[in-house]
C-alpha cells in the first residue's frame, strides 16, 4: 500500500494535467451513461408512476379498440360487478388559463365520484380543513354543474386560484368557461402529476371531450384487491383477467394498467436504445485516455519500474500497482460522473421531451435522484472496462526486464511488429462489422447493427498506428518541402513516438469518425425529411389544436370551427386527419391508425408514395373497400407488403383490410395505417378530426387568408393555423432540436478527445526537455520551437480528422442502411453534408493547433539543465 | 308515510346546490307536485313516477328460520330528481339519484347488519322503470313475478332474496292515497303499503344462507314536497297483529316539541278494507331511551301506543336496541330503523304482533333546515 501511494498516487498528483485530463475524460464519459440512463428512466417512470397512482387501486382496466369502450356495450357488462367495483373513466388532456393569464397543460379524468372514490382517493382541500370527509353525495353535487372543476391544492396556489375563482378550461380549439368547485389536497394522483390535474364529472367530460357515448377506458377494482400477499393479489388479478377475457364481446379488451406503460416503454425502446448507445461513446473515449495514462505512467518510468524489479518486487506487484492508478483514477472518475450527470440529465430531459413528443402532456418527466443503484452502475461500468484498458500497458510493465528497464534502453517503445499488428487486427475487425451489418434486428433493437458499428470504431482505432507508421515512413520529404526545418523536425519527433501517440490520436479518430457520421446521418436525414415535406405537405394552410396528445386519445376540433373555416370564400377543399391509437400484432404494438379523405388526397397529392409507383391508383382501390394504406415504418417493423391482409382490432371486433400501398413517413416511427374517412367510419365511428388542412382558391395569398380564418374563429376557438411555409419551417425546427442531444454528447467526445491529443503532446515534450534544450543551444529560435510543436499538433488532428471523415462514411453507411432502418424503419437518401465536413475539417485542424500552443509554450522553456 | 329522513335529507343537499348555483331555483321547479284526481291503479303505480321528485320503494319484514331463529330486515330504494331535463344529452347527466339501504338485525345476537348504495343511472345500472314494478341499484333490485314481489339485496356476505305474495294487496293511506305533510296543500305524497306480503325465501348472514318465512311490508311513496318548516323528525310505526289487522301510524314533531297536526295513521281489517285514523286518535307515548354510542342521540326504544277510538292499547318494544343506521356513504343521516315486538289489547282482546318502528331528527343537524 505505501508502495502504491508513493510510486502510483504521487505520480499522478505529480503530472496533475495529464491526470486531470484523465480524470475528466472519465468523469464526462460516466456523466454522459449515466445522464442518458437517468433520462430514459426519468421520462418512463415519470410515465410509470403517474399511471400507478393515477391507476390508484385498479386491478384491470378494460379498453376498447383505438376509439374508446362504446357505452352500448358497457350497459351489457353488468357482470363485470361480480368481480369488483367498476368505474368508467374519461381520461383527456385540456388546458387550464388560470386568472393569472398563464395556460397550463393539464390531465383531465372525468369520472363519476360516486363510483370512483374507492379507485382514487380523493380529498377536498376544504373539507379538510373543517375536519370532516367529504360524503360522496356532497362531491358529486359539486361537480354536477358542467361548468363546474376540481383542481389541485398545489395548482391553485401555484395560480392564485381558490374555491370558486372562474378559470378557463381550453379543450381542443374550444374555450369553456368553468368554476373551480373544489381543490383536491397535495396527495395521491394530484402530487404525481405535478398538480397538474382537473377532475371533471364524467358528464361534463363528455360532453366538453366530444366523447357523448364513448368512454375511454372502464376501470376494475376487484373485491379482494387488498390481498396482503402481493403473490396472491397478483394470481387473483391474472384468474379474473382471463375469465373476464374469455367474457368480453368482439372490440374489448380487458389490462393491467401498467400495460399502457409498457406501451409506451416499447414505443420508447428504440429511441432510448440508440441514445443509450450514443452515450457509451464518451466512454470509450474515457477509455483511450486510461489507457493512454497508464501507458505513458509506464514509459516514462522504465527505470523505475527497473529499479523495482531489481529489488525483488514480482511481476504480479508491478502490473497490480498500474492496475490500481487505472482504477483510481476509474473511480475518480465515476465518483464526479455521477453528480455531472444528474446535472446533464436534466439538460437532456429538456431536450428529449420536447423531441420524443412531449411524452405525455402532463406528465412532467423528472429525473430521478441518484440512488445508490447508479452508483454501482457506474462503478461497474467504469473500473472494469479501464482495468481492461489498462491491462496492456500494465502488462508490458510487468514482462519489463530489469535491464531493460533500468537502462532505458528504448524509452520509445520500438515499433517492431505493432504496425502489422494492427493492421491484422483492424481488417479483422472491418471484416467482422461487415458481417455484423448484415444480421437482422433482435426483439426491434439494432443490436448487431450497433455491434457492427463498434467493431468499425475499433477497427478504425486499430488502424491508426498502421498510419502513423505510413506517416513515418512517407511523411518526411513532403513535410521537409513544405514546412522546412521545422516540419522536419515535427515529422521526426511524430515518428519517434508512435506507438505513444497512437492512442490518443486513436481516441480523436473514433470521436471524429462519430461525429462524421452521426453529421452525415443527420443531414442525410434532413434532406429526406425536406424532400418529404415539399412532397407531401401541398395544403396551403394547416389547422390544429394548441394541444397535442402524441399518446393517447388526439385532441380534436371541433365542428364549429371547422364550419367557420370551411365558410371562407377562398376555402375550396377541406380535408381532416383522424387519428386513433390502435394496438396491433401479436406485441400488442402502438401504432397509429389514421384516416383521411382519399379523394382529397389524390387530387392535391399528400402522400409520397414507395411501392406500388402508382399511389394514386392504389389510393382509388382503397377508397370504398376493406383497404388501408400503411406507412414504410409499419410495413417494415410488421413486415407487411402490398396486397397482403392485416388484422385491425375495431369496435366491431377484429377485421380484415388489404394493403393497397406503402408510402413515406417521417412524422412517426411508431408505424401508420390509414384509411379513407368512409372506412374509418364505418369501423370506428364518427369522431372529430385533430387537424385540418385547407385547399385555397388559386392565387390567393394564404397569409391574408390566415389572418382573416383566425379573425372568424376568433376567441372562442383557440386555433393553430399555419401556412405551408410556416409548417415547413416548425417541422425543421422540431427536426433539428431532435438532433441537438446528438451533437451535444458528439461534441463532449470531441472535447475529452482533443484534451487527450494536447496531454500526449505534453508529456512528450517534458520527456524531450532535454533535447529541446539542445536545439536552443545549436541556435533554434524560439519561435521555431513554438511553430514546430504546433505543426506536430495540427499534424495529428489533421490526420484523425482524415482517418475519421473516412470511417465515419463507413459508419454513417451502418447508421443509416442498418441502425435506423432496423430501429425506426424509414428510408434516408444518402447525402453527403460536403459544407458541414470541410467546416469541422478546417475547425479541428485549427483546434488542435491551438491545443498545441501549450504544450509549445512549455516546450520554448526547456533548457539543456532541464532534467525530467 | 314511512318517513326517510333520508330523504328529506337528501332533498335538503340537492336544495342547497341548486340554491348555490342558480339562486332563483326551486327544488321543486320542474316537479309535478301532488295534486287530488289521481286515482292509484296497478301494477301501473308500483312503477315510478319520474315526473316528481322524491320515491321510495319500502320493505320491511319479521321473519324466522326453520329452527326458531328470527330476524328483521329492511331493503329500500330512493330515488331523488336533481334535474328533471339535464341540458347535458351525456347518458351519464344526473337526472335523478338511485339510493338503496339494506338491513338485516339478527334478533337472537342483537347484530345489526348494514349496507348501503349511492349511484346514478348511468348505462342503466341503476333506475326505476314506469309502469310496472322494477327498481334497481346494481344488482339490488325488486320486481314482479306474477303478483308477487322479489326483493334481491345481497352484499358480500349478507343479504336477502325473497318472494313476498301480495297479502291482503295495496292500501291507500289519507285521502285518496294522498297523504299530507303540511299546511300548504303541495306538501304531500301519494303513499299507499301493502301491509302484510307472505314472504319466503333465504336470508344470508355472514355468508350462511337460511331458509327463511315470515311478514313483510312494503311502502311506496312519491311526491315532490313534502316537509315544513319546524317539522323535525317523525316517528312512524308498520303494526301487524296477530288478530290479523295492520296498523300504521306517524306523527311529526315539530322544533318547539309539540306534535304536528298533520300526523295520521291507517286501520286495516284482516279483510284489507282500510280506514284512516286521524291525528287525534292516535297517542304516542315514549318509554324506556337508548343512547346510541356512535352518535350520541337518544331514541325511544320503547312506545307506548293508544288508539282510544278503536279501544286499542298497544306496547312497542324494539327487538334489539342497537338498530341505528348510520348512512354516511349514501344520504349522510343517522336514524333508527328496526324490528319491534307488540303485546297489547284490542278491545278486550289480547293482542301480540310484529312490526318496524322508524325514528328520525334525533341524531344530526336540526330537521327544519331542510325545508325553506
Amino acid at each position: 500500500m505505501t508502495l502504491f501511494r508513493q510510486f502510483i498516487v504521487r505520480a499522478l498528483l505529480g503530472d496533475r494535467s495529464r491526470s486531470a485530463v484523465t480524470v475528466v475524460g472519465m468523469t464526462l464519459g460516466v456523466a454522459v451513461v449515466v445522464a442518458i440512463r437517468l433520462a430514459n428512466t426519468g421520462s418512463i417512470r415519470g410515465f410509470a408512476t403517474a399511471l400507478d397512482v393515477v391507476a390508484g387501486q385498479t386491478s384491470l382496466e378494460i379498453v376498447g379498440s383505438g376509439v374508446g369502450v362504446p357505452e352500448t356495450q358497457l350497459a351489457d357488462l353488468a357482470w363485470l360487478r361480480d368481480y369488483g367495483r367498476v368505474s368508467p373513466v374519461i381520461d383527456r388532456t385540456a388546458r387550464v388559463r388560470a386568472p393569472d393569464g398563464t395556460e397550463t397543460a393539464v390531465r383531465v379524468l372525468g369520472v363519476d365520484v360516486l363510483r370512483d372514490r374507492p379507485f382514487r382517493e380523493y380529498r377536498l382541500l376544504r373539507f379538510t380543513q373543517e375536519g370532516r370527509d367529504l360524503r360522496p353525495q356532497e362531491f358529486l353535487e359539486l361537480m354536477l354543474d358542467t361548468s363546474a372543476v376540481v383542481l389541485t391544492e398545489q395548482f391553485g396556489k401555484r395560480h392564485g386560484i381558490d374555491l370558486d375563482t372562474p378559470v378557463e378550461l381550453i379543450i381542443g380549439d374550444r374555450v369553456h368557461d368553468a368554476v373551480v368547485r373544489g381543490l383536491l389536497l397535495d396527495e395521491g394522483p394530484a402530487r404525481v402529476v405535478d398538480g397538474q390535474l382537473a377532475l371533471l364529472d364524467i358528464a361534463a367530460a363528455q360532453l366538453l371531450f366530444d366523447r357523448l357515448g364513448w368512454l375511454d377506458r372502464v376501470e376494475l377494482q376487484l373485491f379482494d384487491a387488498d390481498a396482503v400477499d402481493p403473490a396472491v393479489r397478483s394470481t387473483r388479478i391474472d384468474e379474473a383477467e382471463r375469465a373476464i377475457a374469455a367474457r368480453l364481446p368482439e372490440g374489448l379488451r380487458v389490462q393491467r394498467p401498467a400495460q399502457r406503460g409498457r406501451q409506451v416503454e416499447q414505443m420508447l425502446a428504440a429511441f432510448h436504445f440508440n441514445l443509450t448507445a450514443l452515450s457509451y461513446i464518451a466512454l470509450v473515449v474515457g477509455l483511450f485516455l486510461v489507457y493512454n495514462t497508464v501507458a505513458v505512467s509506464v514509459i516514462s518510468r522504465r527505470s523505475e519500474i527497473g529499479t523495482l524489479r531489481a529489488l525483488g518486487a514480482t511481476r504480479r506487484l508491478v502490473r497490480g500497482l498500474f492496475l490500481g492508478e487505472a482504477a483510481v483514477l476509474a473511480l475518480v472518475g465515476a465518483g464526479l460522473g455521477l453528480p455531472v450527470g444528474w446535472l446533464l440529465a436534466w439538460a437532456a430531459v429538456g431536450l428529449t421531451s420536447t423531441t420524443v413528443n412531449t411524452l405525455y402532456i402532463a406528465t412532467a418527466a423528472t429525473v430521478p435522484p441518484l440512488g445508490a443503484g447508479d452508483l454501482v452502475l457506474a462503478c461497474a461500468v467504469a473500473v472494469p472496462l479501464a482495468l481492461a484498458a489498462a491491462a496492456i500497458p500494465a502488462n508490458e510493465a510487468a514482462r519489463m526486464t530489469p535491464v531493460a528497464a533500468v537502462r532505458d534502453a528504448d524509452r520509445f517503445a520500438q515499433l517492431g511488429r505493432l504496425p502489422r499488428r494492427a493492421a491484422w487486427l483492424s481488417l479483422l475487425l472491418f471484416g467482422s462489422g461487415a458481417w455484423l451489418a448484415r444480421q437482422d434486428a433482435v426483439g426491434g433493437l439494432p443490436i448487431f447493427g450497433l455491434g457492427a458499428a463498434l467493431a468499425v470504431v475499433f477497427g478504425a482505432a486499430a488502424l491508426v498506428p498502421v498510419l502513423l507508421d505510413l506517416v513515418r515512413r512517407l511523411g518526411r520529404v513532403p513535410m521537409g518541402r513544405w514546412l522546412r526545418v521545422e516540419g522536419l523536425l515535427a515529422h521526426a519527433n511524430l515518428s519517434a513516438a508512435v506507438s505513444r501517440l497512437a492512442v490518443s490520436v486513436a481516441a480523436l479518430v473514433v470521436s471524429l469518425a462519430m461525429l462524421t457520421a452521426i453529421a452525415i446521418m443527420v443531414g442525410s436525414f434532413r434532406e429526406t425529411v425536406t424532400y418529404w415535406v415539399g412532397q407531401t405537405l401541398q395544403a396551403d394552410l394547416f389547422v390544429a389544436t394548441a394541444d397535442r396528445a402524441p399518446v393517447g386519445p388526439p385532441v380534436t376540433i371541433s365542428a364549429e370551427a371547422e364550419r367557420l373555416l370551411a365558410s371562407h370564400p377562398d376555402v375550396v377543399a377541406l380535408d381532416g386527419f383522424r387519428n386513433v391509437d390502435l394496438t396491433y400484432g401479436p406485441d400488442s404494438d402502438l401504432i397509429i391508425l389514421g384516416a383521411g379523405d382519399f379523394e382529397v388526397l389524390m387530387e392535391h397529392g399528400g402522400l409520397l408514395f414507395k411501392n406500388p409507383a402508382d399511389g394514386r391508383a392504389a389510393m382509388r382501390r382503397a377508397v370504398a373497400a376493406d383497404a388501408v394504406v400503411v406507412s414504410e415504418s409499419f410495413a417494415l417493423k410488421h413486415d407487411v407488403a402490398v396486397d397482403d391482409q392485416i388484422d385491425l382490432d375495431s369496435p366491431q371486433g377484429t377485421r380484415q383490410f388489404r394493403v393497397t400501398a406503402v408510402y413515406y413517413d417521417y412524422s412517426s416511427d411508431r408505424g401508420l395505417v390509414v384509411m379513407d374517412h368512409a372506412t374509418f367510419a364505418r369501423y370506428y365511428g364518427a369522431q372529430r378530426p385533430s387537424g385540418l388542412s385547407l385547399y385555397l382558391e388559386p392565387g390567393v395569398d394564404p397569409e391574408v387568408v390566415r389572418d382573416e380564418l383566425l379573425d372568424v374563429v376568433g376567441r372562442e376557438h383557440q386555433l393553430f393555423i399555419r401556412t405551408n411555409g410556416a409548417l415547413r419551417a416548425e417541422v425543421l425546427r422540431i427536426f433539428d432540436a431532435t438532433f441537438a442531444i446528438t451533437y451535444a454528447l458528439e461534441a463532449i467526445a470531441i472535447v475529452v478527445a482533443i484534451l487527450g491529443v494536447a496531454t500526449t503532446l505534453l508529456t512528450l515534450i517534458l520527456e524531450r526537455r532535454q533535447e529541446l534544450g539542445m536545439l536552443r543551444l545549436v541556435g533554434a529560435a524560439r519561435g521555431q520551437i513554438r511553430r514546430m510543436v504546433v505543426i506536430e499538433a495540427a499534424m495529428l488532428g489533421v490526420l484523425s480528422q482524415g482517418v475519421g471523415l473516412v470511417v465515419g462514411v463507413v459508419l454513417s453507411l451502418i447508421l443509416i442502411y442498418v441502425i435506423n432502418v432496423q430501429s425506426f424503419g424509414w428510408t434516408i437518401q444518402y447525402h453527403l453534408p460536403l459544407g458541414f465536413l470541410a467546416q469541422s475539417t478546417l475547425l479541428i485542424a485549427v483546434t488542435t493547433a491551438l491545443a498545441g500552443l501549450y504544450p509549445a509554450r512549455v516546450a520554448t522553456r526547456a533548457t539543456v539543465g532541464d532534467s525530467r | 308515510m314511512s318517513a326517510r329522513w333520508v330523504v328529506g335529507a337528501i332533498a335538503l343537499a340537492t336544495a342547497t346546490v341548486m340554491v348555490a348555483q342558480e339562486p332563483a331555483a326551486v327544488p321543486s321547479e320542474g316537479w309535478r307536485q301532488v295534486e287530488a284526481g289521481y286515482p292509484l291503479r296497478f301494477p301501473r303505480d308500483h312503477g315510478s313516477h319520474s315526473d316528481y321528485r322524491i320515491e321510495w320503494w319500502y320493505y320491511t319484514g319479521n321473519l324466522s328460520s326453520d329452527d326458531g331463529r328470527r330476524f328483521g330486515y329492511q331493503v329500500t330504494f330512493f330515488r331523488i330528481g336533481v334535474d328533471p331535463a339535464p341540458a347535458n344529452p351525456s347518458r351519464w347527466a344526473v337526472r335523478d339519484l338511485f339510493m338503496a339501504h339494506l338491513a338485516v338485525t339478527d334478533i337472537e345476537t342483537g347484530r345489526l347488519l348494514t349496507a348501503e348504495r349511492l349511484a346514478r343511472a348511468g348505462v342503466g345500472w341503476s333506475g326505476a322503470s314506469v309502469g310496472t314494478l322494477e327498481v334497481w341499484n346494481g344488482d339490488w333490485r325488486a320486481d314482479l313475478d306474477g303478483e308477487s314481489h322479489r326483493v334481491r339485496a345481497i352484499d358480500g356476505m349478507f343479504g336477502v332474496d325473497l318472494h313476498l305474495e301480495p297479502g291482503k294487496g295495496p292500501s291507500a293511506h289519507g285521502r285518496d292515497g294522498i297523504s299530507r305533510k303540511g299546511s300548504e296543500p303541495g306538501n304531500a305524497s301519494y303513499y299507499y303499503s301493502m301491509t302484510r306480503m307472505p314472504t319466503s325465501g333465504r336470508l344470508v348472514v355472514d355468508g350462511e344462507e337460511i331458509e327463511v318465512r315470515g311478514a313483510s311490508w312494503m311502502d311506496h311513496e312519491f311526491g315532490t314536497t313534502f316537509l315544513e318548516e319546524g317539522q323535525v323528525g317523525w316517528d312512524w310505526f308498520s303494526l301487524q297483529l296477530d288478530d290479523g289487522t295492520d296498523i300504521m301510524l306517524y306523527q311529526l314533531r315539530r322544533d318547539d316539541g309539540d306534535r304536528d297536526p298533520n300526523s295520521a295513521g291507517t286501520w286495516v281489517e284482516p279483510t284489507g278494507a282500510s280506514t284512516g285514523l286521524e291525528a287525534d286518535e292516535l297517542v304516542l307515548v315514549p318509554g324506556r331511551r337508548w343512547l346510541s354510542p356512535s352518535s350520541g342521540a337518544v331514541y325511544p326504544v320503547e312506545w307506548r301506543v293508544e288508539l282510544p277510538s278503536r279501544d286499542t292499547h298497544l306496547d312497542v318494544v324494539a327487538a334489539v336496541d342497537a338498530q341505528e343506521l348510520d348512512t354516511d356513504a349514501s344520504t349522510g343521516v343517522t336514524y333508527w330503523e328496526g324490528a319491534v315486538t307488540v303485546t297489547g289489547q284490542v278491545a278486550d282482546r289480547a293482542v301480540t304482533g310484529r312490526g318496524y318502528l322508524e325514528m328520525t331528527g334525533y341524531a344530526g343537524r336540526p330537521m327544519s333546515e331542510m325545508f325553506r
